[in-house]
């Protein structure tokens, strides 16, 4: 019988082959696992994610939800709320403002690496990925110096779920207070001391004059941390996997660096960090013959409708040529991500500048490690040899 | 579904069928039409799914909330009365026929 358990390990290893089933054969199916509606077809995850009146954010948009957060962060909120909060921080994150950052960014990917030279094997996971989102979070958001593992560690903690307790562990809840606190320790410090930068700014900030909840402020600026360490982390690792995967891929984006763009929105619809967000419904819809209740969880598979055929042809191959318009590796609607500039201009530069002293390279490992989550797709390893 | 004509800039139409619930920028770049990019997804945050809507009956459409107004300003081709943010624009079926008209440039 079939079943489709978002905890189970397979979903991490290999989801595909299972959202093809979702796809074809229960378009609309009920998780009895997940306690969830999964949508997996491109068209019905675009109508839901544009309808926020139907599919609501506010309960959580985790499987298995951090529940101190909802209702106080850019992912929880609904319009209008939602639209007024993410007025207060878009700004940093717009090509105009990330265009100013480009020679400071290449000159982060460039130390990085350098200090990869004469090696001959790399954890392109830990010793890059890691490096280049934490320094360019910091730069961005404003971020004082810290121990970038340890952060990157603690904030895949928070987007991780357990396969047998099927829900977040206190190693989870632990992981996700330390952030928080971390972030009141520099929205204090950027409260007394500010300093031109993003938290600075929206430490401070108001809607119609009034300041924000200290809850919003502290939620929010913890979510940044989250979504930048750790979504941008494993997508860049997901891209270094593609590349050394299609070798023919890769040798032309080292001939021709102007390929990479095409790279990276290909890799976002093949498969990108960012699979499975949920919503809530606020009233009963019924879809392929399901009626789903007012108040049901919903899962909307970003990872499955990037590969529906019904709209990417050919969908489980990686092709430099597609320019796949209109997939959804950055989700879609007023929620889709608020790092998607940042993440297209830090993934070009930062393959660029390894392409330049590593143009070719596979990796050591069959079998990854991924991580355990409901919601995202991580190798916490990725060896790559570098020929 | 409801149809849509997008006019591209330098004139070729094309008519789309267009699921109810959609933006107009996502029944353009889920159907390959050229001249919309919608860079953000559909965030309001890009300003690359500007469009001229068809001033006979751009008066039919919900006004642009504030949110779309500041962005209008970031548009790169000249901002005109039935300028309008494609992903702002939701379709529905009293929406049939709608012609769009895109401009030569988003960014």
């Amino acid at each position: 019988m079939f079943v489709f358990d978002p905890y189970d390990p397979i979903v991490d290893s290999n989801p595909f082959p299972l959202y093809k089933e979702l796809r074809d054969h229960y378009p609309c199916y009920w998780s009895e696992a997940g306690k969830v509606w999964v949508l997996s077809r491109y068209a019905d995850v675009v109508a839901a994610a544009s309808d926020w009146q139907t599919y609501s954010s506010l309960k959580g948009n985790l499987l298995a939800e951090l529940p101190s957060r909802t209702g106080a962060t850019l992912g929880t909120t609904d319009p209008p709320r939602h639209d007024r909060l993410r007025a207060l921080v878009q700004h940093a994150f717009t090509r105009r403002n990330l265009a100013g950052l480009d020679e400071q960014l290449r000159e982060i990917a460039r130390t990085a690496v350098r200090s990869f030279e004469g090696r001959e094997r790399l954890d392109f996971n830990r010793e890059f990925s890691t490096e280049m989102t934490m320094k360019t979070l910091s730069l961005i958001i404003g971020l004082p110096p810290t121990d970038e593992n340890h952060l990157r560690r603690q904030a895949m903690l928070c987007v991780q779920t357990d396969p047998v307790v099927k829900g977040k562990t206190e190693e989870h809840e632990r992981a996700f207070k330390w952030i928080n606190e971390f972030a009141v320790s520099v929205i204090e410090e950027r409260r007394a001391r500010p300093k031109d930068d993003l938290i600075s700014q929206f430490s401070v900030a108001e809607i119609d004059g009034d300041r924000l909840d200290e809850r919003e402020v502290i939620m929010t600026t913890t979510m940044l941390i989250v979504a930048g360490a750790e979504s941008m982390g494993a997508f860049m690792s997901l891209m270094a996997m593609n590349l050394a995967d299609h070798p023919e891929a890769l040798a032309r984006c080292v001939q021709n660096p102007d390929l990479l763009p095409d790279a990276i929105e290909e890799s976002l619809r093949f498969n990108t960090s960012a699979q499975r967000f949920k919503r809530t419904l606020t009233r009963d819809v019924e879809l392929h013959g399901q009626r789903m209740k007012a108040g049901d969880a919903v899962c909307l598979t970003y990872g499955s409708a990037n590969r529906d055929e019904r709209q990417f042809p050919d969908p489980d191959r990686y092709d430099l040529d597609r320019k796949p318009r209109g997939h959804l590796g950055f989700g879609s609607g007023v929620h889709a991500c608020l790092g998607s500039m940042m993440a297209r201009q830090v993934l070009r530069v930062a393959f660029e500048e390894f392409h330049k002293v590593f143009p070719r390279y596979r990796r050591a490992e069959a079998d990854l490690p991924w991580m355990p989550s409901t919601n995202f797709r991580s190798p916490t390893r990725l060896e790559l040899v570098l020929e | 579904m409801t149809t849509i004509t997008y006019v591209e800039a330098h004139g070729q139409a094309v008519t789309v069928d267009v699921a109810d619930g959609w933006s107009l920028m996502q029944g353009a770049v889920a159907n390959g039409v050229e001249g919309i990019l919608g860079e953000c997804g559909g965030s309001c945050a890009c300003a690359t799914c500007h469009c001229y809507v068809d001033e006979a009956r751009i008066g039919e459409l919900p006004p642009p909330a504030d949110n779309e107004l500041d962005m209008l300003e970031d548009a790169a081709a000249p901002r005109r009365s039935n300028s309008r943010l494609a992903c702002q624009v939701k379709v529905h079926s009293a929406m049939a026929g709608l012609i769009v008209h895109l401009p030569d440039r988003q960014q």
